[in-house]
């Protein structure tokens, strides 16, 4: 073997000097802070204290007692927040019993869902992320036979038992092709069934003993024009699987009529609809790296689409097409990295993937940024975090330093010598 | 729902799972050779009642390169792909070839050249993608386009990946932009025996003909683990991994009888044909031929590399065995997640290793994933390490795929430079594929598949700037003339184009 020389984590040994786990007053100096809400502070310290970032500037002075982690040559942004996948849903995509992102077809309900029943914030999936600097996420879930996927919870990463931020936080619908599917078919049926789904739920809303005791057609379950309140009230964000740029403009009309919040996700070909979009405020979580004409709804996807809805004033987020939705959300930096080189400005980019989902949310006064007073979630890089060849030295989520282990750098441990040893190799780690 | 998740589903249970193929040693390069030569034959008996010799290859490459400048590229970082580092570097294209790579002032323009100024640039070699399903699995992706899986039988050891390719798939040119010069389309892997793959060029053409890479040797997949068993299981088997064993088992034990029957065959027109005797009779009769069968006495012979989807370890340690078995040579482990914990074995087997940077969890086969696994395969001696697709994305960037390997390599101690890790996407490739002689490295004599980077490769801020094949300029980021697109993307909006490398 080449080089096979001991496993000196630069992270770890900043770990020993943040010491102890429950540190209430953590103290990052020197470090160049990207703070993501008012520029970058070279030479800048970030005081953790209680949770909280308690102050963000240069030349502060560590508090009596802090833990001082010296962030000289290193990067400081907010935590990256994944805006759209099922982190805590899933373990094993095709198997079964660990799967719980999306029901069967013939299921009768979709919105009444609520992940946060089932979000698990002991995945394996969580410290992988976490290690790539992902402090929270929203976990939705998918579609099954009805067009919505239900309530999508906002989480953090810590992997403790009360990870959720907030429940509820979001729903989802899928439009287009995914939409028709549902349909018969067609789009035009999606469109009407979501009409018909929306304007059941104003009606609830507006007398809801009347709505119950009224004949109807029960063809939409109780349960999920109930869980649709929120979103006819205009209080909860709608995210809507849409990508033609026909789709877009629809769903603009429809937002209108109703009076929604929403939030685009897909949005292949929002570039040709980008000043709608953006007099129409509506953010949009794309993926940065398609750019193939995979359906006929997204035949004019381009690299380029990030760069031109910002430069639109679309605020955008990113998450990863299908099959990628929770495995691999610490990828955001890579997609982030890749709409820089298409034109996106280094800083929209890293606002993409930290304040911008934050605000989508709802959360814009409590994450997404380093500014005093919000909750700490905090990375620290041995490099541009939209790098491919950098990752996170140090992580905070809620003031506290992470664990950045995970069974990943464990199985690396146990295989990173392949000579026989003294015993089997289902005995190494466990020293 | 089906229809929404049909796509991606296909793409990762059948076309992540799928193929593999591709070869790597050296003394197999020299069969490829010997079988490409053999495969320029006719397919029939001489006029001189010579021997019935089914053929190799009557679909030939009518790939023919393009005409390209004699062009002296100055003052780049040239990163040979032979593990050769040359700062300010030196590469000379003549006639479609490499004429020279060196130090800048040891590489002079002859007459006529045209002189590019690379300062601050970087060249290496072509991208190679082992495991791609471009045109068989082409954009866009429906039902009438899904030609990547023969889902009828587990041994379609019948079928040819090149008879499903559509040439107008748009992937092809956003490859290109991705410094993608020549690759392997491979079946899908939900059979045991996938079928043939073909190695082709990027340069688009009206027939997959028009792409074939010329005398390449042919490569089988196969698949190990969750695919055959899961698509079969209900459907008359195999339905465990020991029936996928039965399965390759019993293949190969019709394999070796069929080509007994060819090799006594051609014995016995041998002699035949050297009997003087009056009454020697009529010349034996040939065996029926049998396409299947065909393949696989292919394998067997040694003109086919076997490209072999296996995650698992332990899978891929019997697989090794079985190949011993029946005295056959396993290329490359495709999307081989476990490779590291059995790097040693692989090295000792002369077998790479193509896997990803860090994609996982799809399946409970590719959950023990380790960013470090491209690092402790190259790390091992005589490892051979490959990163690949499997994934009309990701053929775009296989050189930050490399570049999140190094890192992690990088962070667990294993310094690989990136002259080193450059033969990932370039030379092992071309090795396990069989066409190291004609590309693959930049030395002089091969084929000028040459990319021109803006930068470092091995950064997310990486674009390729100019893309040669064969000495052609095939891609230039900067010129809108220079950029393939398919007829798909012809008129798609108002009466332009869409899409094109480079989108």
């Amino acid at each position: 073997m080449k080089k096979l020389t001991a496993f000196a984590a630069a992270g770890a040994a900043l770990f020993a000097a943040a010491a102890p786990a429950s540190a209430q007053t953590i103290a990052i100096m020197d470090g160049t802070v990207h703070t993501v809400s008012g520029g970058v502070i070279e030479n800048g310290d970030v005081i953790i204290r209680d949770g909280r970032i308690a102050q963000v500037g240069a030349d502060l002075s560590a508090p009596q007692g802090a833990s001082v982690i010296d962030a000289t040559g290193k990067i400081i942004t907010p935590g990256l927040f994944a805006p759209y996948g099922n982190l805590g849903l899933v373990e094993i995509s095709a198997v079964g019993d660990s799967n719980d992102t999306a029901p069967s077809g013939d299921f009768p309900l979709g919105a009444a869902l609520d992940a946060a029943d089932a979000f698990n914030p002991q995945s394996t999936l969580i410290p992988v992320n976490r290690a790539g600097g992902v402090t929270r996420a929203v976990s939705a879930p998918a579609a099954g036979g009805t067009l919505f996927g239900g309530k999508a919870a906002v989480v953090d990463l810590s992997g403790r038992p009360n990870s959720i931020t907030r429940s509820d936080a979001a729903q989802i619908a899928v439009m287009g092709y995914g939409g028709a599917a549902r349909s018969g078919d067609t789009r035009l049926g999606a469109w009407a069934v979501l009409r018909e789904y929306l304007d059941e739920a104003r009606s609830y809303q507006n007398n809801p003993n009347d709505y119950v005791r009224r004949p109807h057609s029960g063809r939409f379950a109780l349960s999920d024009v109930k869980a649709l309140g929120p979103v006819v009230s205009g209080e909860q964000p709608l995210f809507v699987e849409v990508n033609s740029a026909v789709g877009i403009r629809t769903l603009i009309k429809l937002k209108n009529a109703y009076r929604l919040r929403v939030v685009i996700v897909g949005a292949s070909e929002g570039w040709r609809v980008a000043d709608d979009i953006a007099s129409a405020n509506i953010p949009v979580i794309l993926d940065p790296l398609a750019n193939l004409p995979s359906q006929f709804e997204d035949l004019d996807s381009t690299l380029e689409n990030a760069a031109r809805l910002h430069a639109a004033g679309v605020a955008i987020g990113f998450y990863n097409q299908p099959g990628f939705g929770a495995h691999n959300l610490r990828l955001m930096t890579q997609q982030a990295g890749n709409a820089v080189a298409h034109g996106l400005p280094h800083a929209a980019a890293l606002a993409a993937i930290t304040r911008n989902p934050a605000q989508m949310l709802g959360l814009g006064d409590q994450l997404g940024t380093l500014e005093a007073g919000k909750i700490a979630d905090v990375v620290i890089w041995d490099g541009d975090p939209l790098e491919v060849t950098t990752e996170p030295e140090a992580v905070f989520i809620n003031g506290r330093p992470q664990d950045l282990g995970n069974r990943q750098k464990m199985l690396l441990e146990r295989y990173r010598d392949l000579s026989r040893g003294d015993a089997p190799f289902a005995y190494r780690g466990g020293e | 729902m089906q229809k929404t998740r049909w796509t991606a589903l296909a793409v990762l249970m059948l076309g992540a799972c799928s193929p593999q193929n591709g070869e790597q040693n050296d003394a197999q390069d020299g069969g490829g050779e010997a079988a490409s030569a053999a495969q320029q034959k006719p397919a029939d008996a001489d006029s001189d009642n010579g021997p019935v010799r089914p053929p190799l290859d009557p679909y030939p490459s009518t790939y023919a390169p393009y005409q390209g400048e004699t062009v002296l590229i100055t003052g780049a970082t040239v990163l040979t792909g032979t593990g050769e580092r040359i700062d300010n570097g030196s590469v000379l294209i003549e006639n479609g070839k490499i004429a020279a790579v060196g130090a800048g002032d040891a590489v002079s323009a002859p007459e006529g050249a045209r002189t590019v100024n690379a300062r601050g640039k970087w060249i290496t070699p072509g991208v190679i993608d082992i495991h791609s399903h471009l045109g068989d699995y082409p954009s866009p992706s429906n039902q009438s386009t899904s030609d990547g899986n023969e889902v009828v039988s587990p041994n379609t050891a019948y079928v040819w990946a090149e008879h499903s390719i559509w040439p107008q798939d748009a992937g092809f040119t956003r490859a290109l932009a991705g410094g993608v010069t020549s690759m392997q389309v491979l079946p899908g892997s939900a059979n045991l025996f996938g079928g043939r793959s073909v190695v082709i060029k990027n340069v688009p053409a009206r027939s997959v003909q028009g792409m074939k890479f010329p005398n390449a040797p042919y490569g089988l997949k196969m698949a190990c683990g969750e695919n055959p068993k899961r698509v079969y299981g209900d459907r008359g088997g195999p339905g465990t991994r020991m029936g996928n064993f039965a399965g390759y088992r019993s293949a190969w034990i019709e394999a070796e009888a069929y080509k007994k029957k060819w090799d006594d065959y051609w014995s016995a027109h041998e002699e035949w044909a050297d009997d003087d005797s009056d009454d020697k009779g009529d010349a034996p009769e040939a065996p029926s031929r049998d396409l299947k069968l065909e393949t696989l006495a292919g394998v067997l012979n040694g003109d086919i590399r076997i490209n072999m989807h296996c995650y698992r370890a332990d899978e891929m340690v019997q697989v090794l065995d079985m190949a011993k078995e029946f005295n056959y040579q396993v290329t490359t482990f495709h999307h081989a997640i476990e490779a590291y914990k059995v790097a040693d074995y692989l090295a000792e087997n002369d077998v790479c290793a193509a896997v990803w940077a860090d994609w996982w969890g799809f399946k409970l086969e590719a959950y023990d994933t380790v960013g470090e696994n491209a690092a402790l395969v190259h790390a091992q001696p005589g490892g051979c390490a490959i990163i690949h697709s499997d994934s009309a994305t990701g053929i775009q960037r296989l050189n930050q795929e490399a570049a999140k390997a190094i890192a992690d390599g990088r962070r667990a101690g294993i310094d690989i430079a990136p002259k080193d890790a450059i033969a990932w996407i370039t030379a092992n490739p071309a090795k396990a594929m069989g066409v190291l002689d004609h590309t693959g490295t930049l030395e002089a004599g091969k084929m000028a598949d040459i990319v021109v980077w803006n930068q470092n490769p091995f950064s997310v801020y990486a674009k390729a700037d100019k893309v040669f094949i064969d000495g052609a300029l095939m891609y230039d980021r900067d010129d809108p003339a220079r950029s393939p697109r398919m007829d798909f993307e012809i008129g798609q909006r108002d009466n332009g184009f869409t899409g094109g490398a480079g989108q």
